[in-house]
C-alpha cells in the first residue's frame, strides 16, 4: 500500500493540486449565485502560462530568476513529507513536521527576497505583509502540530496521523482546539479570506499575489502551481491529522478524499460568509488561535476528559 | 607526554609568538601566519579531544596555582574558536593592510585569541579569572586603537562598566565554587545546601549572562560590537559571547550540578526574552553592524533555550532528551559562530568598499561584489534558519527539545516548553523577515548612492575568508549528524547516538539533511532546466505601470512598517512629522521616526540616574575637611565599641 501512498503523494500532489483552488472558486461562485469558472480553470491558466514568454525585468539578479524554481522545488519536497491515508513510503526525507514548517519558511523567504530584486513597491507590499503574518502564523501552525502530536508523542507525521486515527480522540478537548487552530493556520497558508484575497490585485488587500506581480510565463506558472500545492499540502495534512480517519488503507483513502472535499467546501463557505479582514487585525486572530491551542494543551496536561 | 601535547604545546608557543611578533617588528603576514598556525593547532587538538582522544593536561582544582587542560567541552570551544579565527585572521591580512596602527591591532588580535583560548583551557580559579578579565580588555583596547573619538571612548566606557558590574557575578560564583572545593569535586556544592547553590547559580547567570549578552543584561553589546574592527567584531560576536556561555555551562552542568528546576526556568525565560527581544530590535535597526549585534543577542537566546530545556529534562529525569537539548545548544553555538563571523566579515568588506553601512543607502552589491555578496546571502539564509543550511539544523534540534518538553514532561514544564517552542518559531520567522530585509537592501535592487555604484569586490584573502565560512554553513547544514553524537557525549549524562550525516533522533520524523540539500538542489536544477531561460525578454520592472524610480524606493522602515504597527504596544515607536507650509502651499515635510531601545529608556536610564544621584549624596560625605574625617573616625570607633559591648562582635 505504501507504493500507492507514494504515488498519490507525488502524482496527486502535482496533478490534483490545482483542482483544489479551482473547486473552491467554483463553489464560491455558486454560493454567490454566479456560474463561475469551471474547477479545471487553474489547469487552463497553467497551460496558458507555460506557453508564454518569460519576462526578465532589469536590473535583476539570479536571485529573482531562481526564486520560482526554489519555491516550486520546496513544495515538491514537501509533498513527499505528508502521509497519505496514514502511510508514506520510506523516502530518505523522513516525515518530520518541523521540516515541513522549515520548508514553508524557505519558500516564503525565496519569494519575499525576489521582490527586493525588482524593487517594485507592489511586490514589496505583498512580501512585507506576508512576512509579518508569518511570524504569528508559523507559531500557530507549530502549536497545532504540537497538539496533534500529543497522543503519538512524536513529531513524525505518519506517527501523528496513526495516533489520531479512531474515534477515541474525539472526546479530547485538545483535539478540537488543535483543529480550530489549524483551521486558522490553513486560512493563512492558503492565502484565503478573511486573511488574504486570492481574487484581487488590489493594493489595499493583497498579500500573496503582490509578490507574483512581476513574474510572467513559466515562472508565474511555477508560482501558481506552488500556491495550489500549498492548498493540497495543508488540506491533506489537516485531514490526516485532525479529521476522522480509521480502517484499512482503502477506507482511509476514502476518508481522506471526503475530508479534503469537505475542507474545500468549508473554505468556500468561509470566503462567502466572511469579509476580508483588515490586515493589521489578522495578527489578533492568529494570536487568538495560539491562545486557543494553548488552552487545549492546558486541558490535556490537566488530564483531559477521556 | 602524549602525542596531543606535541600538537597543543607548539600551538600555544606559536600563538604567543604571533602576539608579541608585531611589537618586535615582525611584518603583518608573518604575524598572522604565526597566529593562524597557533590557533589552528590548538583547534585541531581541541577537535581531537572532542572526537574521543583522551583529555590532556590538568583537571580542575581549587588552589591558586595556574593549570591548563583540555577536556571534551573545552575542546569543542577551542575548535569553534579556531573555525572562526582562521578565516578572521586570513581576512585581517588584507583588511588591516594600510590601516593605521596595524601592528597594535595585530598584537591585540593575538592577545584576544590567547585570552579566549586561555579561558576555555584554564583549570583553576585564579587563571580562569585572569583570562576572563583579559578577554574583556583586549577588544576594548582594539576599539580604542582603531578610533579614539569621544563616541568610541564612551562606547568602551559603557562596555567596560556594564561587563565589569555584571562580571562581579563571575568572581562571586567562581570564588564561592573554589571555596567549597566544587571545581575539583562537583557535588560538594550541593552538599552545602540549596541557599549556597542558589547564590552560585544566580551569580553565574548574572555574570556570564552579562558577557553573553542575555537580555536584559545586554546593554553593552549593540554598542561595542559595531565599532570594533570587523575581524575583532567577528570574534566578539562569534566566539567571545559563546565563551561566556561556556562558563555558564560549566557552572550549571558541572560544578553546581544538578541545577535545580527553577534555574532551568530562569535560563529559559532569559532565553525567550533575548531571542524575541533581540530579533525584534534587530528588525528595526538601520545600521547593518548594529543590526547584526542585536541578532547575536537573539542567537544567544536560542542557545539559552536549549540549555534551559536540558535542565528541565535533567530535573525530570529524562536524560536522553537532556543530552539532546544540551547538544542542540552546543550545535547552535558553533553554527552561530560560523554565520555571524561570516556576516560581520562581509559587513566589514562592504564598509571598506562603500563607507557607511546605513541600510537605506546601499543596494545592488550582489552584482558589484559577487563573492562577498554571495557569501553574505548564504549567511543571511543560514541565520534566518531556513533549510538546508546550518541555522536550520540547530534550530530544528532546539525546537524538537522544546516540543518534547511539551510532550513528555509534567504539566508545568510542559506548558513552558509549548510556549517556548511557539516563541522560537516566531523568532525564526522574525529572523527570516529581518534578513530578507537586510539581504534585499544590501545586495539587490539598484545602487542607492554613487559610492555603491563604483564598489568593487574585496582583495582575494578577504573574499576567500568569507567564502570559507559560507562553505562551512553549507557543510554544517548538510551533515550536522556527524557532530551531534560527540556533543551528546559531553552532556552530564552522556547518550549514545548513531553517527550519520542527518539527524536521526528518536520520536521525531528525523532531519535527513544531506538528502534535503540534495533534493532541493536537484529539483531546483530540474525546474530551472524546464523553465528555460533563453526566451526571457528583458523588460523594465512593471510595478503595475508605475516607473520604479529612486524616489519611490522602499526603505528599511517601510518594509517593516506592518510589523511595527502590529507590535506598536511592544516597540513604542516615536515619530514626528513637521509640515512647513506657506500660504497654504506645503514647502517641506520633515519626517523623523525612532524606535527607542526600551531597555535603555526604561531600565538602564533610571538605574544610571539613580546611581548618579546616590553618588552625589555620597559625595557630600567627602567634604574635604579634616575635622569631618576625624569625626567619622570617632563615630566608627564608638560604634565598634558599642557593638563589642553588646556582644555583637568580638
Amino acid at each position: 500500500m505504501t507504493v500507492l501512498a507514494g504515488a498519490i503523494q507525488i502524482l496527486g500532489g502535482i496533478a490534483l493540486a490545482p483542482l483544489l483552488p479551482g473547486t473552491v472558486q467554483t463553489l464560491k461562485a455558486r454560493l454567490q449565485g454566479r456560474r463561475g469558472p469551471s474547477p479545471l480553470q487553474p489547469y487552463r491558466e497553467l497551460r496558458r502560462l507555460w506557453g508564454k514568454t518569460l519576462a526578465d525585468p532589469r536590473p535583476t539578479t539570479i536571485v529573482y530568476r531562481l526564486a520560482p524554481c526554489v519555491v516550486a522545488a520546496t513544495m515538491l519536497l514537501t509533498l513527499l513529507l505528508i502521509p497519505i491515508a496514514g502511510g508514506a513510503p520510506d523516502w530518505p526525507l523522513g516525515n518530520d513536521a518541523l521540516v515541513l514548517v522549515g520548508l514553508f519558511a524557505l519558500a516564503r523567504f525565496a519569494l519575499a527576497i525576489s521582490s527586493w530584486d525588482t524593487g517594485s513597491s507592489f511586490a514589496l507590499i505583498g512580501s512585507s505583509r506576508d512576512l509579518t503574518l508569518a511570524v504569528f502564523a508559523e507559531a500557530l501552525l507549530l502549536l497545532a502540530i504540537v497538539l496533534a502530536a500529543l497522543p503519538a508523542g512524536s513529531t513524525d507525521l505518519v506517527a501523528i496521523s496513526r495516533g489520531a486515527a479512531g474515534s477515541a480522540i474525539w472526546s479530547e478537548p485538545a483535539h478540537w482546539c488543535g483543529a480550530a487552530a489549524l483551521g486558522i493556520a490553513i486560512l493563512v497558508e492558503t492565502g484565503r479570506q478573511p486573511i488574504d484575497n486570492p481574487d484581487t490585485h488590489l493594493e489595499l488587500t493583497m498579500i500573496h499575489e503582490g509578490a507574483l506581480l512581476e513574474y510572467a510565463g513559466r515562472d508565474l506558472a511555477l508560482l501558481e502551481w506552488s500556491a495550489a500545492a500549498r492548498h493540497w499540502i495543508v488540506l491533506v495534512l489537516a485531514a490526516e491529522l485532525y479529521l476522522p480517519h480509521w480502517g484499512g488503507f482503502a477506507t482511509q483513502l476514502a476518508y481522506l478524499a471526503a475530508g479534503v472535499a469537505l475542507l474545500c467546501v468549508a473554505l468556500a463557505l468561509t470566503e462567502t460568509a466572511q469579509a476580508k479582514m483588515r490586515i493589521l487585525r489578522a495578527p489578533a486572530l492568529l494570536l487568538g488561535g495560539c491562545l486557543l491551542a494553548l488552552a487545549g494543551l492546558a486541558s490535556r496536561l490537566a488530564g483531559g476528559i477521556g | 607526554m602524549s602525542p596531543l601535547d606535541w600538537l597543543v604545546g607548539p600551538g600555544v608557543v606559536l600563538l604567543a609568538a604571533g602576539t608579541i611578533g608585531p611589537l618586535i617588528g615582525l611584518n603583518s603576514g608573518r604575524t598572522l601566519a604565526l597566529q593562524a598556525l597557533g590557533i589552528g593547532l590548538l583547534g585541531l587538538g581541541g577537535a581531537l579531544v572532542l572526537f574521543g582522544a583522551a583529555p590532556i593536561g590538568a583537571g580542575f582544582h581549587d588552589n591558586v596555582s595556574p593549570a591548563f587542560g583540555i577536556d571534551g567541552l573545552s575542546g569543542f570551544f577551542l575548535a569553534t574558536l579556531a573555525i572562526v579565527a582562521l578565516p578572521a585572521l586570513l581576512y585581517a591580512h588584507d583588511y588591516l593592510s594600510g590601516a593605521d596602527r596595524a601592528p597594535a591591532l595585530l598584537a591585540l588580535s593575538g592577545l584576544f585569541l590567547l585570552s579566549l583560548a586561555g579561558f576555555v583551557t584554564a583549570r583553576d580559579p585564579s587563571t580562569l579569572l585572569a583570562w576572563w578579565e583579559l578577554m574583556t580588555l583586549a577588544p576594548a583596547a582594539a576599539i580604542l586603537v582603531r578610533s579614539s573619538g569621544p563616541a568610541a571612548r564612551h562606547t568602551v566606557f559603557v562596555y567596560l562598566a556594564v561587563t565589569h558590574l555584571g562580571g562581579a557575578g563571575v568572581w562571586i560564583s567562581l570564588l564561592a565554587l573554589a571555596h567549597y572545593g566544587a571545581l575539583s569535586d562537583p557535588g560538594s556544592l550541593v552538599a552545602q545546601g540549596a541557599a549556597v547553590q542558589a547564590l552560585v547559580v544566580i551569580a553565574a547567570i548574572v555574570g556570564f549572562g552579562t558577557k553573553a549578552g542575555l537580555m536584559p543584561l545586554h546593554s553593552w553589546l549593540p554598542r561595542a560590537h559595531p565599532v570594533a574592527p570587523s575581524h575583532i567584531s567577528a570574534l566578539m560576536s562569534g566566539v567571545m559571547i559563546k565563551v561566556a556561555l561556556y562558563g555558564l555551562i560549566r557552572v550549571l552542568f558541572e560544578w553546581a550540578a544538578p541545577a535545580p528546576l527553577w534555574s532551568g526556568l530562569v535560563v529559559l525565560a532569559l532565553g525567550l526574552l533575548s531571542a524575541l527581544g533581540g530579533v525584534l530590535y534587530a528588525l528595526v535597526q538601520h545600521d547593518l553592524k548594529r543590526l547584526l549585534a542585536f541578532c547575536s543577542i537573539e542567537n544567544v537566546g536560542i542557545v539559552a533555550l536549549g540549555l534551559g530545556a536540558s535542565i528541565l529534562f535533567t530535573s525530570e529525569g529524562d536524560s536522553t532528551w537532556a543530552a539532546i537539548a544540551f547538544a542542540a545548544a552546543l550545535l547552535h553555538v558553533l553554527n552561530h559562530a560560523v554565520f555571524k563571523a561570516l556576516l560581520f566579515l562581509a559587513a566589514g568588506s562592504f564598509e571598506r568598499a562603500i563607507g557607511s553601512l546605513e541600510l537605506d543607502r546601499i543596494g545592488g552589491l550582489l552584482r558589484r561584489m559577487p563573492w562577498t555578496g554571495g557569501a553574505f546571502l548564504v549567511g543571511s539564509m543560514a541565520i534566518a534558519g531556513v533549510p538546508p543550511l546550518n541555522g536550520f539544523a540547530s534550530e530544528w534540534l532546539t525546537l524538537q527539545a522544546l516540543i518534547h518538553a511539551a510532550l513528555d514532561l509534567s504539566p508545568g514544564p510542559a506548558g513552558v516548553g509549548a510556549v517556548a517552542s511557539a516563541a522560537l518559531v516566531a523568532t525564526a520567522a522574525l529572523a527570516a523577515f529581518c534578513f530578507v530585509k537586510v539581504a534585499g537592501l544590501v545586495l539587490l535592487g539598484t545602487p542607492r548612492r554613487p559610492e555603491v555604484e563604483r564598489a568593487v569586490d574585496s582583495p582575494a584573502a578577504m573574499r576567500f575568508a568569507v567564502a570559507m565560512l559560507a562553505a562551512c554553513c553549507v557543510a554544517l547544514g548538510a551533515a550536522p549528524g556527524l557532530l551531534i553524537p560527540s556533543l551528546t557525549g559531553l552532556a552530564p549524562q552522556p547518550r549514545e547516538l548513531p553517527v550519520e550525516p542527518g539527524l536521526a533522533i528518536p520520536a521525531t520524523g528525523s532531519l535527513p539533511s544531506p538528502w534535503l540539500l540534495f533534493g532541493l538542489l536537484a529539483l531546483s536544477a530540474l525546474l530551472w532546466r524546464l523553465r528555460g531561460s533563453r526566451r526571457a525578454a528583458p523588460v523594465p520592472a512593471w510595478a503595475c505601470g508605475q516607473p520604479v524610480s529612486p524616489e519611490l524606493r522602499w526603505s528599511s522602515a517601510g518594509f517593516t512598517k506592518p510589523l511595527r504597527l502590529v507590535l506598536e504596544a511592544v516597540l513604542r515607536p516615536q515619530r514626528e512629522i513637521a509640515v512647513e507650509s506657506e500660504h497654504g502651499l506645503v514647502r517641506s515635510v520633515h519626517y523623523q521616526s525612532e524606535i527607542p531601545h526600551l531597555f535603555d529608556t526604561a531600565i538602564y536610564g533610571p538605574a544610571r540616574r539613580g546611581a548618579l544621584a546616590g553618588a552625589a549624596i555620597a559625595r557630600r560625605l567627602q567634604s574635604g575637611s579634616v575635622r569631618a574625617y576625624a569625626g567619622y573616625l570617632l563615630g566608627l570607633v564608638l560604634i565598634l565599641l558599642l557593638l563589642v559591648r553588646t556582644g555583637a562582635i568580638g
